[in-house]
């Protein structure tokens, strides 16, 4: 089958820009101002201790030996202990990992039914009151502050209000009580996902609205649109099985990009609502020079980023018969 | 009674530039099982005729005047579910953009059955695709193809889906807007061939739309000759071809190269066609008529009879 070609071809592809991404990072960390054991050291320690930190984590070994070390040891899954947190970056990020997941997912694939919900509404209605009212509300939406917004809901419904945990993903005392089962743990967690969701859902659902409102304004000019008009459909008909189907393609690409980028993306939200994700992580381990985790959450950020895009590609030739690898 | 009979049809378009008159004062009638040829240059109004007919104008374009009689009925006064019930049921399209006009992402056969499907939703969806099987048959497309996607067709192909799909619920009349531009010569012959064989096959009335003569020549019964929104010159073929009275016809007729005729040079018409936002008084066609008379452009020209069915919009023929 010609798509299972294509799909292995990708996946060499994927495999050689992965290697390249891995040495790129591997090089960028060394070449980064600043020095990892300077964060770590006391201000008693000796320049003995310091050097025999400096060993211990092999840092006193020529730069290619480390390449070596660091190709080697990805491939039998060791990336080592984080600097900071002196645990194994595998289970800092498996514990991280699913946080994020949830909460990003969530909120992407959330805004995008309803943008294009919404969007294709509002196309249906150009230059009218609803179509404006849409747009007008899209852009204003889409283009607040992140931070600024996730601040006010804070304050807002979680402090003046009082409907919502400001912080964190969970509340001790539901996860901690013996009692409680599986529901009230779900139920605290979403809980705790709203106020975080509602934002991202607000700053992002705009997008897709005003990407499926041109993209089925665009798609409604097509001859076949005027063919269905002519076979006598019916104008819903005409809109949800002839124009939309086209229309969405371009959001799945969109929402691909969503996806991937939402790791790191997510860092400031995350950071707002101390959402326990990866973005803040690697932010964290950035600044402070915790090359393991680092370099692990980059090179995360780097795999899903080439999963989903194959993904997309993927389902763009199962939505549009006419893409064929 | 005539089974499509147009009275004194006006259309415009409302543009920037100000209201543009497209058609102006057509009436023209077919009987069932014939066909009418309309022949003109870009812009004539020959297609906005065709979307009218099947009510399917831009948001722009409105109707000032006349009446369009089908099977006795005014399709100006039904209403819209009505009219949604005589589109492809009983008037269907072949499209001037054939290549475009079938959806990307759906099977060619789900958009033949769907037309079935929409105006006899009794037959089911298993019935709808017997009888898409055997639409195939009659217009020669092999019965393994009806599950493609249309890019999987060639031009030609997707000329005779479309042409598939036309005839999926037995229309009274089809309208065909250029429905061979795009295909190369040889294609065309066939497929031009073919629908004169299903029109007679299945008595349908048909109105070919086309700026080629010889495309319309070839398949029409009567002739229209359309300028600048007006018809000028209407009557049966061979009167139209053999003995043409309108200057615009002569030099239309003149501009095309014959096989079979004596060997002469092209013509070509000079000047321009006018502005239809501000027509001219008079004959529309006096700028470029080499046999303009005073007074051609100031007084508005009357139907004259050449002989019984042959009428032209010209005094001085």
């Amino acid at each position: 089958m010609e798509l299972r070609k294509y799909i292995a071809r990708r996946l060499v592809q994927i495999i050689v820009i992965f290697f390249v991404i891995l040495t790129v990072l591997f090089l960028l960390f060394r070449l980064a101002p600043g020095d990892p054991v300077s964060r770590m050291v006391d201000p008693d320690m000796t320049p003995e201790d310091s050097e025999y930190l400096i060993a211990q984590l092999g840092l006193d070994q020529p730069i290619w030996v480390q390449y070596i070390i660091y190709i080697k040891n990805f491939f039998v899954g060791q990336f080592g202990y984080s600097f900071h947190y002196g645990e194994p970056v595998v289970k800092i990020i498996w514990d991280r990992l699913p946080n994020t997941i949830l909460l990003f997912t969530t909120a992407i694939i959330l805004s995008a039914l309803v943008g294009v919900f919404l969007g294709k509404i509002a196309s249906w209605h150009k230059g009218k009151k609803t179509d404006a009212g849409m747009t007008i509300g899209a852009l204003v939406t889409h283009t607040l502050f992140l931070p600024w917004l996730a601040l006010i809901m804070i304050w807002v419904f979680g402090f003046k209000l009082g409907w919502f945990p400001i912080n964190g993903m969970v509340s001790e005392e539901v996860w901690l009580d013996p009692d409680s089962g599986f529901v009230a743990k779900a139920l605290d967690v979403i809980h705790h996902m709203i106020l975080p969701l509602a934002t991202l859902f607000l700053i992002h659902f705009g997008a897709y609205l005003l990407i499926m409102r041109s993209s089925m304004l665009e798609t409604l000019k097509e001859d076949y649109i005027l063919t269905a008009r002519a076979k006598g459909l019916e104008e819903k008909v005409i809109r949800d099985h002839h124009a939309a189907p086209n229309a969405a393609l371009p959001v799945v690409t969109s929402v691909g990009l969503s996806l991937a980028f939402s790791i790191n993306g997510g860092a400031l939200t995350e950071t707002v609502f101390t959402w326990p994700g990866i973005g803040r992580e690697l932010v964290f381990s950035v600044s402070h020079n915790d090359y393991p985790l680092a370099q692990a959450s980059f090179l995360l950020i780097a795999i899903v980023v080439l999963i989903s895009n194959l993904v997309v590609d993927v389902l763009y030739a199962y939505l549009d018969p006419r893409i064929r690898y | 009674m005539a089974l499509l009979e147009v009275e004194n049809l006006s259309i415009g378009y409302n543009t920037k530039g100000g209201y543009l008159k497209a058609v102006e004062g057509v009436s023209f009638a077919l009987e069932e099982g014939q066909s009418l040829g309309f022949v003109g240059e870009s812009g004539c109004g020959k297609t906005t005729i065709g979307m009218a007919l099947m009510g399917l104008l831009p948001s722009n374009g409105s109707i000032t005047q006349g009446r369009i009689l089908f099977e006795g009925e005014d399709l100006l006064e039904i209403s819209e579910k009505k009219m949604r019930q005589i589109r492809w049921g009983k008037i269907a399209m072949i499209f001037q953009a054939a290549m475009n006009a079938l959806n990307p992402v759906q099977r060619v056969v789900d958009q033949i059955a769907e037309a079935i499907m929409t105006h006899s939703p009794a037959v089911g969806k298993r019935g709808a695709i017997e009888q898409v099987k055997d639409l195939f048959q009659i217009v020669g497309i092999p019965q393994e193809r009806m599950r493609d996607y249309p890019h999987q067709y060639s031009g030609g192909m997707k000329q005779r889906a479309i042409i598939a799909m036309a005839l999926a619920c037995r229309p009274k009349l089809i309208i065909a807007d250029e429905p061979t531009t795009a295909l190369d010569v040889i294609v065309q012959d066939q497929i031009l061939e073919e629908t004169k064989n299903l029109q007679r096959e299945f008595n349908i009335g048909m109105i070919f739309i086309s700026h080629d003569i010889s495309i319309v020549a070839d398949v029409s019964h009567d002739i229209g000759i359309m300028y600048a929104g007006q018809l000028v010159e209407y009557g049966a073929r061979e009167e139209v071809f053999e003995s043409p009275v309108h200057p615009y016809t002569k030099a239309l007729l003149s501009s095309y190269p014959t096989i079979t005729g004596d060997r002469s040079l092209l013509q070509p018409i000079p000047g321009e066609t006018p502005n239809l936002i501000y027509p001219p008084d008079g004959c529309r066609f006096c700028d470029r008529c080499p046999g303009a008379k005073p007074g051609c452009g100031e007084e508005s020209p009357v139907w004259v009879d050449v002989s019984p069915g042959h009428k032209t919009l010209c005094y001085h023929c």
